[in-house]
């Protein structure tokens, strides 16, 4: 996966930033990706390209339980986000409907990539290449069988 | 072995394990408009049907609005997602409580007074408030459309066991009508962090929950999502018993169940945790949000901070402060007591049961609500606001200016006509202030429910303990 890097230096983004409440009676998913983070930038759904990756602090998606969250990033273009650490409920929902990847980063990692930064993720190796600055980071390796989950596309295509 | 009361539910409901991911077995599962129209769809594009109608419970609560209910709902969308919820109960055969039962309500305020929930079962909902349930000793998991879907085909939910994580709260609260169930767990979430129980199922235990109300109870583990956790629980006792006694839903051999229930659902005295945190309840204030998370939350009696001593020398705190007091136009050193504000809610499945709003209203009893303040009462269901007005309730709230609304989730999450305007300033007691929780540009200070009703008063906030409250 190759993308740019949408950065957000904050911690706690929230489902209601990610997703604003008023959207959630939204059925369509593309209509949906228009108010990706609208909360928090309103210019996100002009800038984002499909392929994009979102870095960001501590406890991504904390907050409600809405896959909405999830929809909004994936169907705007957004592949991965890439996060000091994510609240579970998002996590678990990116994952299940195979929405995005959550991967989780270090804090050098998080430092070092800039804003518009071209990144290739490469989940089987446990590495993320920054090509804007030639340097290569570990990500934190899925757990066994969330990587599976990620494999098999989501949790309805898992077979045990 | 011994084991925690979780580990106890937890091992009970396996029906198979593998590579550190259990299945477990669903006892309920609550469902409302929002979080299930995909979850629907899913089942009929794969020609699946739901597996336990009988243990699968509907209600409409995040987008009803809260005014007159005779009169159609303008706002097409949500009439869209209340008439397809009611389409998919006809079809797959669930129970429904609709916009015009007695039984509607908040589905968290609802699965209680209907003793849906009952101790030591399994609950989940698409909905991260889930975790109220808890309070009646039931592990509940707030869930995404995904898994509901999962779980309306197949009532089991895969799960990583989560860590077990210890709360004791100790002590006696020295006016308890004025600290109430809302400033300790504001204060615990202060201490803690908003991702301090990331992973763990919280178990909060010790001599203040014990003297708790249930509904009080309610309130504790409701929040236990804003630290992150996955699920709260309080061991049942005595008074979750005489609770559920008699609730439309409880089981017939009542007596055999509470038997059952007061012999297993509680931690072995042995029962080791894997983390642990001991809170002192006794002189704890009165609390007040004045970020723009549930952590950032201080004393009434104090200022709102200066985002380098609330950093304290961590920069990334202190950019966030810095951040959410632009957002809440707040100035560092401002006496909480002197933020003036323009709305009250009280309401929400944190605190819109019976109790918040008798408690409320003793407050408010004789009183006008400031003339720079517009003051909403919405209860929890329709069963709280048929019993307030049997108790006269809603003659005192408006008969001081409040608006004494129909059930629903209303103002907490601004996806209703209850909306704040931008620049507007609430006191809420509901559960987050996120920006834009309560409408795009709004700004939420978290509060109890006496110290909402002080503050539609006074048009500002006020330490209540100041206040003769018994």
């Amino acid at each position: 996966m190759k993308g740019s890097v949408i950065k957000y230096e904050r911690d706690n983004i929230d489902t209601d930033v990610i997703l604003p409440g008023p959207y959630l009676k939204i059925h369509d998913y593309a209509e949906l990706a228009t108010h990706a983070m609208e909360g928090l930038d309103k210019d996100f759904h002009k800038r984002v390209k499909p392929g994009d990756f979102i870095v960001a602090g501590k406890n991504f998606g904390c907050g409600s339980s809405r896959e909405h969250a999830p929809i909004a990033l994936s169907y705007s273009g957004i592949k991965a986000v890439l996060a000091l650490s994510f609240a579970r409920i998002f996590y678990r929902n990116a994952v299940d409907g195979a929405f995005l990847l959550p991967i989780e980063i270090d804090e050098s990692a998080y430092k070092d990539i800039s804003d518009s930064d071209s990144l290739e993720v490469n989940i089987s190796a446990n590495e993320i290449k920054n090509l804007t600055k030639n340097k290569v980071y570990k990500m934190k390796p899925f757990p066994e069988l969330i990587g599976k989950i990620i494999e098999a596309g989501g949790l309805f295509n898992y077979k045990p | 072995m011994s084991k925690t009361l979780f580990e106890k539910i937890w091992d009970s409901h396996i029906v198979t394990e593998e590579n550190g991911r259990s299945l477990l077995y669903v006892d309920r599962h609550l469902v409302h408009e929002v979080t299930s129209p995909q979850a629907f769809e899913g089942l009929r594009l794969n020609g699946r049907k739901v597996r336990r109608t009988d243990l699968t419970f509907a209600t409409m609560d995040h987008n009803v609005p809260t005014s007159d209910r005779s009169l159609p709902i303008i706002d097409q969308t949500s009439s869209t997602q209340i008439k397809t919820l009611e389409k998919n109960c006809k079809e797959f055969g669930i129970t429904l409580f609709d916009i015009n039962s007695p039984n509607q309500g908040i589905v968290h305020v609802i699965g209680p007074e209907l003793g849906i929930t009952l101790p030591g079962t399994t609950i989940v909902c698409g909905d991260s408030h889930t975790s109220t349930h808890g309070a009646f000793g039931s592990l509940a998991f707030g869930i995404g459309t995904s898994d509901v879907e999962h779980v309306l085909a197949t009532q089991c939910i895969m799960m990583e066991k989560p860590k077990t994580f210890e709360i004791n709260i100790k002590g006696k609260r020295k006016n308890p009508h004025a600290v109430t169930a809302k400033d300790i767990i504001l204060s615990i979430i202060k201490k803690i962090g908003t991702a301090g129980g990331t992973g763990t199922v919280i178990e909060y235990r010790g001599d203040t929950i014990s003297e708790l109300t249930m509904e009080q109870r309610m309130t504790i583990c409701n929040m236990s999502i804003e630290a992150g956790a996955r699920a709260g629980l309080i061991a049942p006792d005595e008074k979750t018993f005489q609770y559920l006694r008699g609730r439309k839903y409880a089981p017939e051999n009542y007596d055999e169940y509470v038997n059952l229930w007061r012999e297993n659902l509680k931690s072995d005295s042995s029962a080791q945790f894997d983390k642990s945190f001991t809170f002192s309840a006794e002189n704890i204030a009165p609390q007040v949000s004045w970020g723009t998370n549930p952590a950032m939350t201080t004393d009434v009696t104090d200022i709102v901070p200066f985002p380098e001593e609330y950093g304290g020398g961590n920069t990334e705190e202190e950019k966030g402060a810095a951040k959410a007091l632009q957002y809440m136009d707040l100035k560092p050193g401002t006496a909480i007591t002197d933020i003036v504000i323009d709305r009250v809610f009280i309401g929400s499945c944190t605190n819109s049961r019976l109790e918040d709003l008798t408690e409320a209203a003793k407050v408010v009893k004789g009183k006008k609500v400031s003339a720079r303040v517009r003051a909403m009462v919405v209860p929890g269901s329709q069963l709280v606001k048929k019993n307030a007005e049997e108790l006269g309730l809603d003659k005192i709230f408006k008969d001081a200016g409040f608006e004494w609304r129909e059930s629903g989730c209303s103002m907490c999450l601004g996806m209703n006509p209850d909306i704040l305007a931008a620049g507007e300033r609430c006191a809420s007691t509901s559960n987050r202030n996120f920006e834009g929780r309560q409408g795009t540009g709004g700004r939420t200070h978290l509060v109890s429910p006496v110290m909402a009703a002080a503050a539609a008063i006074h048009g500002h906030f006020v330490d209540v303990r100041e206040l003769d409250l018994n």
